[in-house]
């Protein structure tokens, strides 16, 4: 169905190319993010920028983008030096770049986020200018028509933050590519999409190639810069270490200059021997989200549940953990039925639940390790006078932080000093304090680089070992064949079908929760 | 119609159809719940006692809605962009002191087109400053403005003077009683509709028309959703921030002059606390005190209800030590609703 680009050259070679970098260099504070990077982007052709989290990637794309300045280094942009570039000069350059959380403003329209931009450019940021509505419209549906969204009138007045997110992604792009762009940067890009979301997106720059323009991800997801196909630049410790065509290289030998580890992605789980019954879920719903969902869950056994985000799976999992309750149905754990009302029930009961978004649910990203740790337990860890036992609850943080393989500098360090795998163990670890029966993990992996994944398995995989009872909610499709014995199908609030992980095949899977997502925007 | 087309395909039960219809399009049109109000507390207040449908009495609501009406556009264009403004006061207190005393003083033949213009020009100043102050310190615009009014209230009271002015020029008094209607009731009795009611009407007309069609208006609403990414997409947050609080502090100007011209008195202490009030007309009106929304024609009917609950509770028998205790529910409840909306969206 999708034509699959190559790593070729589609478009004859321009003498100059678009964009050139420099040994740029950036420092904040006393650490070189930056250590003199170069590379150089020609128009047609798609690129990947790869690294794991904190390599340095980030700061790249803000300076081509304007955003930042660097500290030393050249930017060319067809040839000839720029200096001081700032975003509303970028943009008119023709670099438009897709932020990971859209950059989309929340209380205005579709039409206006889309079309406004281009009305500052050619205002050069001066905004005592008169608004042009028939042309932001016009620039609205040309560029909804370009990203195969519908350009009603209702859908152009429609408030982005009233949208699903796959929609908002697609407008992000729609704004990145309603002027004239050349380079389009697309930072992490298919993070918070399902499958066929991603499929649909791969269409859309496989147009925007046609036009000659380029494309540049900003990525760690390394399957789907196998399928893109083009050049990957691979980043390590603020350094460009090596930088090749996709093609012609596997999966592992990215995984490897992009982390120094040798990585595989085959299947973690090994055949175990389950345990007695844990868990018996009949006929839970929620009405307006999810009806009748049965499952049943052994000790030491890991169940995924999938599907789209809208299919009820997200509330399924905030119902087991008490966040948003049930309103039919019971839940039984190891045989006594449980009301999980509110949060404290699904703890009192021995449920753990590591909610999707840690920055917004779960961490107190200002506050230590050690007390991101230790909330749920302070109870626990309270002496004669009520006060809690600081050398108790210091000896616990050290032994999950050691246990978890977290790589801090001391449990009194904040949170938010830590990469994002490494903040994600921190909250794993918090709710492997209460030993819970059964684990929660909602999307475990979201925004954590490849080596943190693996730790995170390997940890899953562990404490299912030692009979803790997992249900992994997920929309990455390889972690949960990788990690799972079962494999549950939501769509459209309900449960469609149910795998055994072992031998299933990915595009099968990804066939059962894919219903007809982009038709039903138009 | 987009919320079926686009919102989650989950299985929704259809039984409250109709009543969830007019619910929803009430919490994306906060402005027709003040409107709600200000007929319910009219039909109300004017079955108990006739006398509210006179028209003097809706000439007095007009005019006592000029200064307030003024101040809350200003307000309005401070919230949307994110920030709040509670020196907006001191201001006019400043300015229309100030310029009452300097034309007195010095040229007591001016027009009141140039005292209006000094009054715009001056508040627009302190509004300046205040936009400066907010963007190069990175403080909360509450704290900077409650700053900033103590040093011009106090500046105003010890440099410029305490003393009351009750002789005001001749150009300000006349432009005070100049009527733009005149209605002679049946008792015998004439009440007037002020010309200064123009003012409010060409304010309100030229703040909705930088808001929705201008950049610049488009920008303070950016801001005001998410200045981060506003700033990442190349707006200019510096311009902005002056713009409102400077476009706020040109509107307490304007609205200190005409406070001077319609009490033909000009008292360095008048004003003082009127900032809550006028920043609940505003909320009351639909518009977010954390930012990004809230129209013109809200903020108008805000001011609206806030004066009639002040005006006319008289006529009903209700003390005016009990005015606050409606207007604290009203405001409770709008509170209420609008975070029902919050949750929602």
């Amino acid at each position: 169905m999708q034509p699959q680009p190559t790593g070729g050259e589609p478009h004859p070679k321009p003498a100059t190319p678009f964009l050139e970098v420099r040994n740029i260099e950036k420092h904040f504070g006393g650490v070189r993010a930056l250590k003199g990077v170069s590379f150089s982007i020609e128009a047609g052709n798609i690129y990947h920028l790869m690294g794991e989290n904190g390599c340095g990637k980030s700061t790249l794309i803000k300076i081509i983008s304007g955003a930042q300045g660097a500290d030393a280094g050249e930017l060319l942009i067809d040839g000839k030096t720029v200096t001081g570039l700032t975003p509303v000069a970028a943009l008119a350059a023709g670099i438009e770049t897709v932020y990971q959380d859209f950059s989309l403003l929340p209380n205005l329209s579709v039409a206006e986020n889309i079309g406004l931009t281009q009305q500052l450019v050619s205002s050069s940021g001066k905004l005592a200018r008169r608004l042009d509505i028939p042309k932001m419209r016009a620039t609205a549906e040309r560029a909804l028509a370009a990203v195969g969204l519908p350009a009603s009138r209702a859908f152009l007045s429609t408030r982005t933050d009233e949208l699903p997110m796959a929609t908002r992604q697609l407008i992000a792009i729609a704004r990145a590519i309603a002027s004239d762009a050349r380079l389009v940067i697309m930072d992490e890009p298919t993070t918070a999409l399902t499958k066929h979301e991603v499929d649909n997106l791969i269409g859309v720059v496989d147009r925007l190639r046609a036009k000659g323009v380029a494309v540049l991800f900003v990525t760690h997801k390394l399957d789907e810069c196998k399928s893109l196909g083009g050049r990957a630049i691979i980043m390590r410790d603020g350094q460009k270490v090596a930088e090749c065509d996709v093609e012609g290289h596997s999966k592992t030998d990215l995984a490897f200059w992009m982390t120094g580890k040798v990585l595989d992605d085959t299947r973690q789980r090994s055949a175990v021997t389950l345990g007695e019954k844990l868990l018996n879920v009949e006929k839970l719903s929620r009405s307006g989200f999810f009806a009748d969902v049965s499952l049943s869950l052994r000790k030491g056994e890991i169940i995924g549940i999938t599907g789209l985000l809208d299919s009820g799976r997200n509330e399924l999992a905030l119902a087991l953990a008490g966040v948003s309750p049930a309103d039919g149905g019971s839940i039984f754990l190891e045989g006594n039925e449980i009301r999980l009302g509110k949060p404290a029930d699904a703890i009192a009961s021995g449920i753990g639940y590591v909610p999707e978004d840690r920055l917004s649910e779960g961490l107190f990203l200002s506050q230590s390790i050690k007390d991101n740790i230790v909330v749920p337990v302070l109870d626990r860890l309270r002496n004669a006078f009520g006060i809690v036992d600081r050398r108790r609850s210091r000896a616990l943080a050290e032994r999950t932080v050691d246990d978890l393989q977290v790589v801090s500098a001391g449990v009194d360090k904040p949170v938010q000093s830590l990469s994002g795998g490494n903040q994600q163990r921190v909250l794993i670890g918090r709710w492997l304090t209460i030993e819970p029966k059964l684990l929660i993990l909602h999307g475990p992996t979201v925004g954590v680089d490849v080596g943190s994944k693996d730790t995170i398995y390997r940890i899953i995989q562990r404490l299912a070992g030692d009979g803790m009872g997992v249900i992994i909610i997920s929309d990455d499709l390889p972690e949960l064949l990788q990690n799972s014995d079962r494999i549950m199908v939501m769509r459209k609030g309900r449960v469609v079908k149910t795998f055994a992980a072992e031998g299933l095949a990915e595009d099968v899977l990804s066939r059962a929760l894919t219903d007809d997502t982009i038709a039903r925007l138009q | 119609m987009t919320e079926t087309t686009f919102s989650s395909a989950a299985p929704r039960s259809e039984s409250a159809g109709a009543v969830a219809g007019i619910w929803a399009w009430l919490m994306r049109h906060p402005p027709a719940f003040t409107l709600i109000l200000i007929v319910a507390v009219s039909l109300v207040v004017g079955a108990i006692n006739t006398d509210f449908w006179q028209v003097s009495n809706l000439f007095d609501i007009l005019r006592a809605s000029v200064v307030r009406g003024l101040f809350a556009l200003g307000v309005l264009v401070v919230l949307a962009s994110g920030g709040i403004d509670v020196s907006f006061t001191a201001i006019a207190a400043f300015v229309m002191y100030a310029v009452t005393m300097l034309v007195v003083n010095v040229v007591p033949d001016m027009p009141i087109v140039a005292i209006l213009a000094l009054g715009a020009v001056g508040g627009a100043c302190f509004g300046g400053l205040n936009g400066v102050l907010v963007h190069a310190l990175k403080a909360p615009s509450l704290i900077v403005t409650i700053g900033t009014q103590y040093v011009i209230r106090s500046f105003l009271l010890t440099f410029v003077g305490t003393a009351l002015f009750m002789n005001v020029p001749a150009a300000m008094d006349a432009f005070g009683k100049l009527a733009l209607f005149t209605h002679h009731s049946a008792n015998g009795s004439t009440s007037t509709l002020p010309a200064f009611v123009l003012i409010l009407a060409v304010a309100s007309f030229v703040t909705w028309w930088i808001l929705e069609r201008t950049l610049i208006g488009r920008a303070v609403y950016a801001v005001g959703g998410n200045a981060g990414v506003a700033e990442r997409l190349g707006y200019n947050l510096r311009t902005v921030r002056i713009f409102v609080f400077a476009y706020a502090g040109l509107l307490a100007g304007i609205a200190g002059i005409i406070h001077v011209s319609s009490n033909r008195l000009a008292n360095p202490f008048d004003l003082a606390g009127a900032e809550l009030e006028i920043i609940a007309a505003v909320v009351l009106g639909g518009a977010r005190i954390t930012g990004g929304s809230g129209s013109v024609i809200g903020t108008l009917l805000g001011v609206v209800l806030i004066t009639l609950v002040s005006n006319v509770l008289i006529l009903v028998g209700i003390p005016s030590t009990w005015q606050l205790v409606i207007v604290g529910i009203f405001i409770i409840l709008a509170g209420a609703i609008f975070s029902i909306r919050g949750r929602q969206s």
